[in-house]
C-alpha cells in the first residue's frame, strides 16, 4: 500500500513523483507509446500524431488560464502564429526543421506579449475578449497578406529533414517529432510549475494582491506566462503546420480555441495531467461518437456521417456543459478519486 | 462627399444592429457580471423560428412579429431556467463557458434543422430605394434605426422609472445589499435573460428581412462586442451608442483603406480601447490596476 507520510529527506519532498515504482509504470507507458508505430496500422498513430499535438497544445494553454488564472481565448491566434512561421520559413525561405520550430516559438511568444501587455490591466472577461479579438485579428491578417501566406488558397508546406540528415518523410517520423517535442513540453511544464515561476503564477492566480505583497513582480510574471504558453503553442502550431503540409486560416477560427479551452476544463484547470487528458479525450470525441451513433443502427450512422459538423459542435457543446455542472474539477479529480481506491485496495472506502 | 455620407448611413444602418447586440451584452452583464457569448446564436435562432412561421402561415407581419415576440420569450426563459440557474454560485468564468458552449450548441442545432445556406426572408421585398442627399435608403433601414431608437428610449426609461428597472440598477451596483432590501435577484436575472432575448430577436428579425437569414447571422454577435466593450459592460445606453459607433467605423475603414480591413476595424478599435480605457466611453470605472 502506498502512503504518504514517510519522508526523510528534502529531496523527497520535492521529487517530481512521489514514488520509485511511479517511475516504472511511467516507463512502460513510454515503451507502448514507442512500440506503437510497430504495433498498430499506420491510420492508428497517425491519429496518436494528432493527439500529441493536441496534448502539447492543452498543455500550454493550461499554464496561462489553468496556473496563472488569465483566460485566453485566443489559442487559434498563437497556433496560427506557429503554423505558419514554420510553413513560410521552411517553404519560401529553405529553414530546417528544428530552427523554424523553434523561430514558431519565438514568434508566437512574442505576439503574445501585444496581448500581455493589456493584461496587465485587464482581469477575467475583459482580458478573455481581448485575447479573442487578438486572434480575430492575426487570422485576419494572415488571411490578408497572400503574397506571403498564400491567402484564402493556403499555403502548402514542405517538411525538411531533421537536423539536414534525419528524413521526415514518413508519418513514422512525425510521430516521433510530436512524441519527443509532447514529452519534453510536459516535463519541462512539470518542472517549471513547481519552481518559484510556477507557484508564483498560483500565486497571483489565487490572490494577486497578496502575492504582490509577497514579492511578485506581477508585471513579469503575468508577461512570462503569457510567453511559455505562447511559445509551447507555437510549437503545436509548427507541428500541425508539418503534420497537415498544407495550411489555410479556415482551419484556425473561434472554435479551435473554445476546442482547446475545452480540453483544459474537461481535463481540470491548472493540472498537467488534466490537460494531457482532456486533450486526449476532446480530440477523439468526434470519432468516438461517431462510432457510438453508427451502432445504435443506420439512421443515427447516417445523420453522423452526414452531418459531421453539426454532431461534432453538439457534442463538444454538450459535453463542456456537462462538465462544467458535473465534475468542475474535471477528468484529474476522477483519475485521482480511482488511483486513490485502488492504490488502498482492499481498505479503499 | 455624397460618398461619406453613404458610408456614414450604411454604417448607421449596420451599427443599430450591434447597438442592439451590444445592448443585450450589457442588461445581462450589469446584473450577473457574465457575459453571455451566445447573444448573436440567439439572435440567429429566434429569426430561424420567425422564418419557420412565416414559411408555414401566409407570412403576414402581425404573426411574425408575435412570433418572434412568444419565441424570445420563450428562449430567453428557458436559456436561463436550464443553462444559467443550474450555475449561479459557480465562478463567472464557468458561467461564461457555459455560454459559449450554448452558442455552439444553438449553431449545431441551426444548422441541422436549417441547413447551412441563407435564405431569403418569405414576404421581405426588394423595395426601391428612396435617395435624400446623395445618400441611398432602404425604407427598412429606416425602420430598424427608428426601432432602434424606440428601443433605447424604452430600456432608458425601463431602468430609470419602473421598478424591477431600478431594482436592476441596485443589484447592479451591490448584489448583497438589494438582496437585504428584499430584491429578488433571481428573479432579477430571469427579466434581464429575457429582455436581452427580446431585443435580439427584434435586431434578428430587422437582419433577415434587411438582408437574408442564415447561419452567418451568429458572427454579428462577436461583431458587437467591441460596441459593448467601447460603451462600456455595464453600461446599457452606453453600448448601444458605441454600437452606432462602431459601425460608422466599420463602414469607413471598409470604404477608405480597405474593404478586408472592414471586419476587423471594430476588433483594432477595442484593442486601444481596452489598453486606454477599459471601463468604455460610459461604464463604471472599478477595473483593478496593477
Amino acid at each position: 500500500m502506498r502512503t504518504r507520510t514517510y519522508k526523510e529527506t528534502y529531496s523527497q519532498l520535492s521529487s517530481l513523483f512521489p514514488y520509485a515504482d511511479t517511475w516504472a509504470w511511467y516507463g512502460v507507458l513510454m515503451a507502448i507509446v514507442l512500440a506503437l508505430p510497430w504495433l498498430v496500422p499506420t491510420y492508428i498513430f497517425a491519429y496518436v500524431t494528432l493527439v500529441l499535438i493536441a496534448v502539447i497544445g492543452a498543455v500550454g494553454l493550461n499554464i496561462v488560464t489553468g496556473t496563472a488564472g488569465l483566460i485566453s481565448l485566443g489559442q487559434a491566434g498563437f497556433l496560427a502564429i506557429g503554423a505558419y512561421t514554420t510553413g513560410i520559413l521552411t517553404t519560401s525561405y529553405g529553414w530546417g526543421l528544428a530552427s523554424a520550430m523553434l523561430a514558431s516559438g519565438v514568434a508566437s511568444a512574442a505576439a503574445s506579449l501585444l496581448v500581455g501587455i493589456p493584461s496587465l490591466r485587464l482581469k477575467g472577461l475583459y482580458l478573455a475578449i481581448t485575447t479573442l479579438a487578438f486572434s480575430i485579428i492575426v487570422v485576419h491578417l494572415i488571411n490578408d497578406a497572400d503574397s506571403l501566406t498564400g491567402g484564402s488558397s493556403g499555403l502548402p508546406v514542405r517538411r525538411p529533414d531533421l537536423f539536414g540528415v534525419v528524413p521526415m518523410r514518413s508519418q513514422m517520423a512525425m510521430y516521433f517529432l510530436s512524441l519527443a517535442v509532447a514529452v519534453l513540453v510536459i516535463l519541462a511544464t512539470l518542472n517549471l510549475l513547481r519552481c518559484r515561476v510556477g507557484r508564483a503564477w498560483a500565486a497571483l492566480h489565487d490572490y494577486d494582491i497578496a502575492a504582490t505583497l509577497m514579492g511578485i513582480n506581477l508585471v513579469r510574471y503575468k508577461l512570462l506566462a503569457f510567453a511559455v504558453s505562447a511559445f509551447i503553442v507555437g510549437l503545436a502550431g509548427s507541428l500541425m503546420a508539418l503534420n497537415i503540409r498544407y495550411l489555410n486560416t479556415d482551419s484556425f477560427g473561434l472554435i479551435l480555441s473554445i476546442e482547446a479551452i475545452a480540453m483544459i476544463i474537461v481535463g481540470g484547470l491548472g493540472s498537467v495531467r488534466g490537460a494531457v487528458l482532456g486533450a486526449i479525450l476532446i480530440t477523439l470525441l468526434p470519432d468516438l461518437s461517431r462510432w457510438v451513433l453508427g451502432q445504435f443502427g443506420s439512421f443515427t450512422g447516417s445523420l453522423a456521417s452526414g452531418s459531421a459538423a453539426e454532431i461534432k459542435g453538439i457534442i463538444y457543446a454538450l459535453v463542456i456543459m456537462f462538465f462544467l455542472r458535473m465534475e468542475p474539477e474535471g477528468l484529474n479529480h476522477q483519475w485521482k478519486r480511482i488511483k486513490r481506491f485502488w492504490s488502498e485496495w482492499p481498505y479503499s472506502h | 462627399m455624397s460618398y461619406f455620407l453613404n458610408l456614414v448611413f450604411a454604417g448607421l444602418a449596420v451599427g443599430a444592429l450591434y447597438g442592439l447586440l451590444a445592448m443585450g451584452y450589457a442588461i445581462i452583464f450589469k446584473v450577473s457580471r457574465v457575459v453571455n457569448f451566445a447573444q448573436g446564436e440567439i439572435m440567429m435562432l429566434i429569426a430561424y423560428m420567425a422564418y419557420s412561421v412565416a414559411l408555414r402561415t401566409d407570412g403576414s407581419a402581425l404573426l411574425v412579429v408575435l412570433a418572434v415576440l412568444v419565441s424570445s420569450v420563450a428562449v430567453g426563459f428557458l436559456i436561463e431556467r436550464f443553462v444559467v440557474r443550474p450555475m449561479l454560485g459557480q465562478p463567472v468564468f464557468s458561467l461564461v463557458m457555459m455560454t459559449i458552449a450554448l452558442a455552439i450548441l444553438i449553431r449545431s442545432v441551426a444548422a441541422l434543422i436549417w441547413g447551412n445556406y441563407p435564405y431569403r426572408f418569405p414576404g421581405a421585398e426588394t423595395v426601391q430605394p428612396f435617395v435624400i442627399a446623395g445618400v441611398y435608403i432602404q425604407p427598412l433601414q429606416m425602420v430598424l434605426l427608428a426601432v432602434y431608437g424606440a428601443i433605447c428610449v424604452a430600456v432608458w426609461a425601463f431602468l430609470r422609472f419602473n421598478i424591477v428597472g431600478i431594482a436592476m440598477r441596485a443589484t447592479a451596483s451591490d448584489a448583497t445589499v438589494s438582496m437585504l432590501m428584499g430584491v429578488s435577484v433571481t428573479r432579477l436575472y430571469r427579466t434581464a435573460w429575457v429582455v436581452s432575448a427580446l431585443i435580439a430577436g427584434i435586431a434578428g428579425i430587422l437582419f433577415a428581412n434587411i438582408n437574408h437569414i442564415g447561419p452567418d447571422m451568429a458572427h454579428i454577435g462577436i461583431r458587437a462586442f467591441p460596441a459593448t466593450i467601447l460603451g462600456g459592460l455595464d453600461s446599457v445606453i452606453g453600448s448601444a451608442v458605441a454600437g452606432l459607433i462602431i459601425g460608422v467605423v466599420e463602414s469607413l475603414t471598409g470604404g477608405y483603406v480597405a474593404a478586408t480591413y472592414k471586419e476587423i476595424a471594430g476588433f483594432v478599435v477595442i484593442l486601444f480601447v481596452l489598453m486606454i480605457r477599459p471601463y468604455g466611453l460610459f461604464g463604471q470605472r472599478n477595473i483593478e490596476r496593477v
